[in-house]
């Protein structure tokens, strides 16, 4: 932490402490959560107050980024890492792949796939998965082609390097090269990669919320906008919507902080 | 030219695509009348979903097109609607899309040059700042904040409102990337040159650097498209436009499964020909991207 630039220590320091802000005043003690708030009761929800709902509104979002945003990482960086292996023709195929996923809009993706699973849990075939469950998997199924890609420029970056040249030469195969010499050079952009994707599965299921056609239960900070933005109409009505829409911009503003200065730093020690 | 032709018939290969898998994800559903849960639809209705995808019919997978080009309802109920009306909604859109891309590359404009600017001074960290919170906020919320003076007011045009409140995060996008190029730009020696000999800053700006700044405003031109199209879907929700995003969030919140399996593949076909136009406006006005393919 001592040497990271400030910007990233204030992105991690925002992270962390709306991580631990959600979960004290929205899990661990919401009676003192609903007693205290200023803000008072939800027009739309009289028996439960704006403070309860928009800080247990933090809490899931947190949690559908950071598992939707982890699984999109990991299937990126093996997508990645089996298209370097193959090498050649099919590596291209793959990228083609990569590509035409990318280009798709997320929004409409996890709508239709959100319509699709629902539909299959709502007729007993939904394997367990429950909104969040669903809601995840429909991120990560979009959201692996940016990481695929942004792994697989890294990996030929750093196969160039004389190191890789070496370490072929004495008779490294592809697998070994990459787990054992590539591999740690990779894990810093890892973890940038993994929290430039918390802020976008964090939109996109706030925004697919809002619609109403994610059935998110307990309510997401986007569900929770999505029902509540009625009470913007009355006077007074924005004290519904501006808490929660402030926990989102910190909550990506932290995740965007963090995520740009530790992807800055290797190229500075370079 | 011949890199232009390569790049379209890469993109087109997403069209069939696309079609494809939201065929088969739609045909899977399972519109059965099995449980007596409340979302579950009607034997009537499930029959008609399966006539609608031509499930069970030789070459029944083509059935979506077939009414789409025969000008039939595509849906079952009364949200279903003509290939024509599709067409009329997309065009909607794209009319918001338009409106907010001129906004854009007027947010991006203003924000590159005023953070340079405030990289000598001490509002240095607002070059940080602006873009994490547009980025953090999703279109909704600002459409949802001018939604009561378009509702009480009905002489500010919503499609304006909704293409301004479109316009916010693709704008400070590229504004960010034109203020990293344009840092760049001003540090290299051809602008100590100009300046040395006497032209003014905002002459050197003008004639010498925005016209080397303008290829990394085109790279990223492409996807900020998508995002004002599928941004707009957002705005046209909360500022009741009846238009393709509308249109898009019924179609899926009805299950009318054959609009879906169409209005995707129509969306992804725009998409193909967005990328096609940005390829062709960058090939014509960066005369190195011609350089470097030849």
């Amino acid at each position: 932490m001592s040497g990271m630039p400030p910007r990233a220590r204030f992105g991690f320091v925002l992270l962390v402490g709306l991580g631990v802000l959600s979960l004290v005043a929205g899990r661990l003690f919401p009676d003192w959560l609903a007693n205290t708030c200023p803000l008072g009761v939800d027009p739309t929800r009289p028996d439960r107050t704006v403070c309860e709902l928009a800080f247990g509104g933090l809490w899931v979002s947190l949690a559908v980024g950071l598992v939707a945003g982890a699984l999109s990482t990991l299937i990126g960086l093996a997508v990645a890492a089996v298209a370097r292996l193959l090498g050649g023709a099919l590596e291209q195929v793959v990228l083609r792949g990569v590509d035409a996923v990318f280009a798709l809009p997320d929004v409409l993706v996890v709508m239709v796939l959100q319509l699709a699973g629902q539909s299959l849990s709502d007729a007993g075939l939904g394997g367990g998965l429950g909104p969040f469950g669903l809601m995840v998997a429909s991120l990560a199924l979009v959201g692996w082609a940016g990481p695929a890609r942004m792994f697989r420029n890294r990996l030929a970056t750093l196969e160039g390097q004389e190191f890789v040249a070496a370490a072929r030469a004495l008779g490294g195969g592809g697998a070994h090269v990459l787990r054992v010499h590539l591999w740690p050079a990779l894990r810093p952009f890892a973890l940038a990669v993994f929290l430039s994707r918390l802020p976008t599965a964090i939109l996109t299921e706030s925004t697919v919320s809002f619609f109403g056609i994610a059935r998110m239960e307990p309510m997401s900070l986007g569900r929770y906008l999505g029902t509540s933005y009625a009470a913007l109409i009355y006077e007074g009505g924005s004290r519904v919507v501006l808490p929660a829409w402030a926990l989102l911009v910190l909550l990506v503003l932290g995740a965007s902080l963090a995520s740009q200065a530790l992807s800055a730093g290797p190229r500075k020690a370079a | 030219m011949r890199t232009v032709l390569q790049r379209l018939a890469r993109q087109l290969m997403l069209v069939p695509v696309v079609a494809v898998a939201s065929y088969f994800l739609m045909a899977m559903l399972p519109l059965t009348t099995e449980s007596e849960s409340k979302r579950q639809v009607s034997p009537e209705l499930a029959a008609s979903y399966r006539r609608d995808l031509g499930i069970g019919e030789p070459l029944g997978f083509l059935r979506p097109w077939e009414k789409l080009f025969r000008g039939e309802r595509l849906g079952t109920s009364a949200q279903g609607i003509t290939g024509d009306e599709l067409l009329r909604k997309l065009s909607g859109s794209v009319g918001v899309g338009m409106m907010a891309l001129p906004l854009a590359l007027a947010w991006a404009l203003g924000f590159a040059l005023a953070r340079t600017h405030w990289r000598k001074g001490r509002w240095a960290a607002l070059g940080d700042a602006v873009p994490a919170i547009a980025f953090g906020t999703p279109v909704f919320i600002p459409a949802l904040l001018v939604a009561p003076a378009v509702v009480e007011r009905g002489h500010l045009l919503p499609e304006l409102c909704a293409a301004l409140v479109t316009s916010i995060w693709p704008g400070i996008f590229l504004g960010t990337l034109v203020g990293d190029a344009l840092e760049t730009e001003l540090s290299r020696d051809y602008v100590r040159t100009a300046l040395g000999k006497g032209l003014s800053p905002g002459a050197v700006l003008r004639r010498h650097v925005l016209p080397n700044v303008l290829p990394a405003l085109l790279d990223a031109v492409g996807p900020v498209a998508t995002a004002l199209l599928a941004g707009s879907f957002a705005a046209e929700r909360v500022l009741g436009l009846p238009y393709f995003g509308q249109l898009y969030v019924l179609a899926v919140l009805n299950k009318q499964v054959a609009v879906v399996v169409v209005a995707t593949t129509t969306f992804a076909s725009l998409l193909v020909l967005v990328s096609l136009g940005v390829e062709v406006v960058r090939h014509v006005v960066d005369p190195r991207s011609r350089e470097a393919r030849a």
